[in-house]
């Protein structure tokens, strides 16, 4: 049928401008944005792609999600979307073949027990298969629109009057978050500029606009102010499986400011950032970028003699975390792994 | 079965592949003494399968074959919910036990694939004593053309280390021996942790061989990653806070349990080592962090 080839080949062009523009890195994503573009392409292939049996659809999904992700492996939201939609549609063929809602998928040592056999193939095929993933994805995108406000509504449970709050860069959800606990209370904030893209300068704008009382400061001045603040609130780029972050650089060296005056450490994320991958190869999660910013190419004769980098992301261990606030409320570190094992399927870990 | 059968079959189990591990042994040797159980009743089948583990236990004292044996009477008691029928319940036990073997001979393949990604190139890697886990997962790196050089521990007072560092050399990994005394000494050039366990305790704490303890925190204060491999079925349902928690009957070997006058004396041949000194376990349920075992294990006793 033409019309289905056409469609076919269109979103084969989509999906390969994604992949492109993600590659092409440039002007910093907002991470909701490719969250959204990454479900509504899903949505896209569900709908039109050729598929007759849940277990082709999965491979179909997982050969565009491993294009996508192989694209710009530091943008992990991309391949946690596509581990969400696998795991709905797992459950949706699951509740079709009459399996009851019992989490049996995941490997545990009960199942080892009692469990007789080998485990589901995925191939029979159900025609209303294709429209309840398409309601299951939509259901998400809705979730999606509405995480920054989900964080922001528990603000107040954080922040009380009349003290100081840290924050470093320039981070959507943490100006959310404050934005909304300014209504109702009065404190302070301390921005660290965070060089050299200096996002902190944009967060300090913004906030003092809301009438917040806010300082920036430099890096440098992090551990020397630290013991004036009393919390430290971040935002993240993506939560890994051991409830490490990759964060902006320069997160570590304020985290480890904040250890060592045991002041809380708090970090607003939505649940979409979590991703289930381990902080194995640390080469994977880089982003270099231009080092234009820290040494211009003006200085040509010192360029020659030196080696300049310019990391866009740190790693910050879960030991120097306190909190996790996302959309689903506030979580330990150490509570990581479960709130993984109910958003994905340990097969899907590696795409 | 008598219990010389049964002792008999564990032993010939442990003699004719030395890379079965005892707790396999042990379940292997009760599936057997389920099979020629002449029982007619769910209970009498539960008092002779605790005759058999108790039995099994003081041929080896370890902690391995007290969880083995531990896991295979919940399997029965399982099973034995779902069936009221005892005939049909014993021959679907039997079935299960099988593939229950199967599965687990495959577990410490799985451990290897997870873990050999943390094994980076160039990596400096400090095990402890002998086990076999860890030898496969160094032998999955190798696979995976990694190159990196083992420092293990001598371990007394059996030596198991040399026996590990014989096996390392058998697949051309540069093994250097140290003491015991000077894992202080070496933490500062080592890049990562290995070790095997004998049991995971409920809290995500490891019981293994003595001076596990040691080394934990000698890579905690030097803040180097601390991996423990094991298989699922090593989750034991201790909850020790101390040393002197863990139970006698695991700290010495079981000739010394039934001949010795006065057990302070004896040295004992196991540690316990806390979670918090623990990065990661890597099982064949999934890499996990210490505090999701015990959810493991609730899910499986409760």
């Amino acid at each position: 049928m033409p019309g289905a080839a056409e469609r076919g080949s269109e979103l084969s062009e989509q999906i390969e401008a994604f992949a492109a523009r993600l590659r092409r890195g440039g002007e910093r994503p907002r991470s909701e944005d490719t969250a959204r573009q990454t479900l509504s392409l899903l949505r896209k292939i569900v709908g039109n792609g050729r598929w007759s049996r849940a277990g082709e659809l999965m491979d179909l999904i997982r050969t565009e999600g491993q294009r996508m992700t192989a694209a710009q492996p530091s943008e992990t939201t991309v391949g946690n979307m596509v581990r969400r939609v696998l795991k709905v549609i797992r459950e949706e063929y699951g509740r079709l073949h009459g399996r009851s809602e019992e989490s049996d998928q995941q490997e545990s040592l009960h199942k080892l027990l009692t469990s007789g056999g080998l485990s589901e193939d995925f191939r029979t095929p159900y025609p209303s298969l294709r429209a309840n993933v398409i309601e299951a994805i939509n259901e998400m995108l809705i979730e999606l629109e509405g995480t920054t406000d989900n964080i922001a509504m528990q603000a107040l449970e954080h922040i009380h009057s009349n003290e100081v709050i840290m924050t470093i860069g320039y981070s959507r959800t943490v100006e959310a978050f404050l934005k909304e606990a300014a209504r109702k209370r009065k404190f302070q904030v301390i921005v660290a500029e965070c060089a050299p893209f200096c996002q902190g300068h944009e967060m300090a704008v913004r906030l003092s606009k809301e009438n917040i009382e806010t300082t920036v400061m430099s890096d440098a001045a992090i551990f020397a102010v630290m013991s004036r603040v009393n919390k430290v609130i971040i935002g993240t780029k993506t939560i890994l499986a051991n409830g490490a972050l990759i964060a902006v650089s320069g997160t570590h060296t304020l985290a480890l400011a904040a250890k060592h005056h045991s002041t809380p450490l708090i970090v607003c994320a939505p649940m979409f950032k979590l991703s289930p991958q381990f902080p194995n190869e640390e080469d994977s999660f880089h982003k270099f970028v231009s080092p234009q910013e820290v040494l211009p190419f003006t200085e040509g004769e010192i360029l020659a003699k030196i080696n300049v980098h310019c990391p866009v992301f740190d790693y910050v261990p879960p030991e120097l975390i306190t909190l996790f606030i996302s959309n689903i409320g506030g979580n330990a570190p150490s509570y990581i792994y479960r709130l993984m094992s109910e958003l994905y399927h340990p097969d899907d870990y590696e795409l | 079965m008598s219990t010389d059968d049964l002792i008999e079959t564990f032993r010939a189990q442990l003699r004719d592949d030395p890379d079965v591990s005892s707790a396999v042994a042990a379940i292997r040797a009760l599936l057997g003494f389920l099979k020629q159980d002449r029982g007619e009743t769910i209970q009498g089948l539960r008092n002779s399968l605790r005759d058999a583990i108790d039995t099994l236990s003081r041929v080896d004292s370890s902690v391995a074959v007290s969880s083995g044996g531990e896991l295979f009477l919940r399997f029965i008691s399982l099973t034995s919910l779902e069936y009221s029928d005892y005939s049909k319940c014993k021959e679907i036990m039997i079935e299960r036990g099988e593939i229950f073997l199967a599965k687990v001979s495959l577990s410490r393949n799985k451990i290897a694939k997870l873990c050999h990604p943390f094994v980076r190139d160039g990596a400096r890697i400090l095990t402890h004593a002998y086990s076999r886990v860890v030898l496969r997962v160094l032998e999955a790196a190798v696979e995976a053309k990694k190159r990196f050089s083992v420092y293990v521990t001598e371990s007394q007072p059996d030596g198991a280390g040399q026996k590990m560092a014989k096996a390392l050399r058998k697949l051309n990994i540069p093994v250097t021996v140290i003491l015991d005394a000077a894992v202080g000494y070496i933490m500062e050039k080592v890049d990562l942790v290995l070790v095997g366990a004998e049991g995971v305790v409920e809290s995500g704490g490891i019981i293994n061989k003595i001076g596990t303890n040691q080394i934990a925190v000698c890579a905690k204060a030097q803040n180097k990653p601390f991996y423990v491999v094991a298989e699922s079925f090593k989750f034991v349902r201790l909850f020790p806070l101390n040393q002197q928690d863990v139970p006698d009957r695991f700290k010495y070997k079981a000739d010394t349990l039934k001949t010795s006058q006065n057990l302070t004396e004896e040295h004992p041949w196991i540690d316990y080592t806390s979670p918090s000194l623990i990065t990661l376990l890597f099982t064949d349920l999934g890499v996990l962090t210490p505090s999701a075992v015990s959810d493991e294990l609730i899910k499986l006793y409760l």
